[in-house]
């Protein structure tokens, strides 16, 4: 088992930006575009996300598998759920609308006719669905292609998180390595006595019992050596002051630019949907007129 | 003299099982996720889950917390899934809810304890799963029906299988780690 991160150096733009304004701009993206319905605006969230997502310079074949993901829950909330089931949207759309099918659906080969309630209305649910789902995976499905893993300990320290929480983050990436060679040990030394952890056949329950001979060992040996590292670590005084880090952040005018910029985004996101009441779903007129509801 | 144990203490020990826990959670998730439940489509199992919820177990809700939400985060890194801050999130209540019976928990061999650390894995994982399902609604404007059947079904049940027999499995052999150590 080869333990990878997906992260490497690209010289993109993104990795110019400080983490911590990323992680800012990120998490208000998420906020603010969750309040909205409107296409229109989901328009604006969609470009917003994809242009952020641009300047990683993240190639398709190394986002292929987090996209591929996307595609399923897309398919089983939009396809299943909004267009074939025609199920209750969340209570976002109306009761009642203009059926796609009035008469009923006809099959192409066997003749059958099939009623559902898909409704134009429902149609453009999906499509702001859409507008939605996709923009907020872009932002997020960027950040471990373009985040260095030893930066995440000082950006949640950065964020304001407890220095030993930020440093547990911190500890954990540094373990992933070490952790993995252990795991290789262990697999490597049961299967050196008949061990397939491979082997799909069995009952549920004997694929289950069969991951014990590898869980068990790896988890106590790590237990075990993490003793050793507590003890390390309170010999050298860990928590009684407050920590330095390895890595230095320090913003910059384009980081203090992009947070402007998210407080900028949530404050009017916020504004336009409480006080103007902007921003839910509507199907616009134009649409109805091109499907001729 | 005998030290009594604190549910929600975190120092250095617990630094360090959060994130000795975290990468465990991350790296098995990570290597099992070929594991297939027989004649259910594109399911994955998840044994690792068993992590987060022992950790919990045994060191209490902090260190199930962060074992959970940063493990998450580790095993979806390493997977190129990208980042689900709200699976996460629900990954990590799983296992601050398993490590509310930390306190309660003297003798890992016991049958009691080992009743009582199920049954709060069990609610830690409806808890998880439920927090995380029902974020979907907020995200993605599915209904309830979808949240339930599309999410929180297919999530809970492997969950529950994997975490109630290997949780047990890997209890026994913490004591037996704390007999050898004079603990």
């Amino acid at each position: 088992m080869l333990i990878t991160w997906g992260y490497r150096v690209r010289n993109s733009i993104m990795e110019r930006i400080d983490s911590r304004a990323r992680w800012i701009f990120s998490l208000v993206f998420l906020f603010a575009i969750t309040m909205f319905w409107d296409a229109r605006f989901l328009a604006f969230f969609f470009i917003l996300g994809f242009t952020w997502y641009s300047l990683a310079k993240v190639k398709w074949a190394e986002a292929r598998r987090a996209w591929l993901m996307v595609s399923m829950i897309l398919f089983t909330m939009i396809v299943i759920n909004t267009i074939i089931t025609g199920g209750g949207a969340g209570g976002i759309v109306p009761e009642g609308g203009t059926l796609v099918w009035p008469e009923g659906f006809t099959m192409p080969i066997t003749g059958w006719t099939l009623y559902f309630g898909l409704t134009y209305e429902r149609l453009w649910f999906a499509v702001c669905q859409l507008l939605r789902i996709l923009p907020i995976s872009a932002v997020f499905i960027v950040i471990p292609f373009s985040m260095d893993p030893r930066l995440y300990g000082v950006t949640f320290k950065g964020l304001g998180l407890p220095d030993k929480v930020a440093y547990t983050m911190e500890l954990a990436f540094r373990y992933v390595p070490t952790l993995a060679r252990d795991f290789n040990l262990t697999m490597d030394a049961q299967k050196a006595r008949g061990y397939e952890l491979e082997r799909m056949g069995g009952s549920l329950l004997q694929q289950i019992v069969r991951v014990a001979p590898l869980l068990v060992p790896v988890t106590m040996n790590s237990i075990i050596t993490g003793e050793d590292v507590t003890n390390a670590m309170d010999l050298r005084c860990f928590g009684t002051h407050k920590r330095t880090w390895l890595v230095k952040l320090t913003y910059r005018k384009r980081d203090i630019a992009l947070i402007v910029f998210s407080v900028l985004l949530i404050s009017t996101s916020l504004f336009l949907t409480s006080v103007m009441g902007l921003g839910g779903f509507t199907v616009p007129s134009w649409f109805l007129t091109l499907v001729g509801a | 003299m005998e030290q009594k144990k604190s549910l929600w203490k975190f120092g250095t020990r617990e630094v360090v099982n959060g994130a000795i826990g975290s990468a465990l959670y991350g790296i098995l998730a990570f290597a099992t996720n070929m594991l297939q439940i027989p004649s259910a489509g594109n399911v994955a199992f998840r044994p690792a889950v068993a992590i987060p919820l022992f950790f919990g177990v045994a060191f209490g809700p902090i260190v199930g917390f962060i074992t959970g939400f940063v493990g998450n985060i580790i095993g979806d890194l390493l997977s190129g899934y990208g980042m689900w801050i709200w699976w996460d999130l629900g990954n990590g209540i799983m296992g601050l809810v398993a490590g509310l019976c930390a306190t309660q928990i003297t003798n890992y061999r016991d049958g009691k304890s080992i009743l009582k650390a199920e049954i709060y894995c069990a609610l830690g994982i409806i808890a998880g799963m439920a927090v995380a399902s029902i974020s979907e609604m907020w995200m993605s404007g599915a209904d309830i029906n979808t949240v339930i059947f599309a999410n929180f079904i297919p999530a809970v049940i492997p969950n529950l299988i994997n975490g109630l027999i290997l949780v047990p499995i890997l209890m026994i052999a913490y004591q037996a780690v704390l007999s050898r150590r004079g603990r």
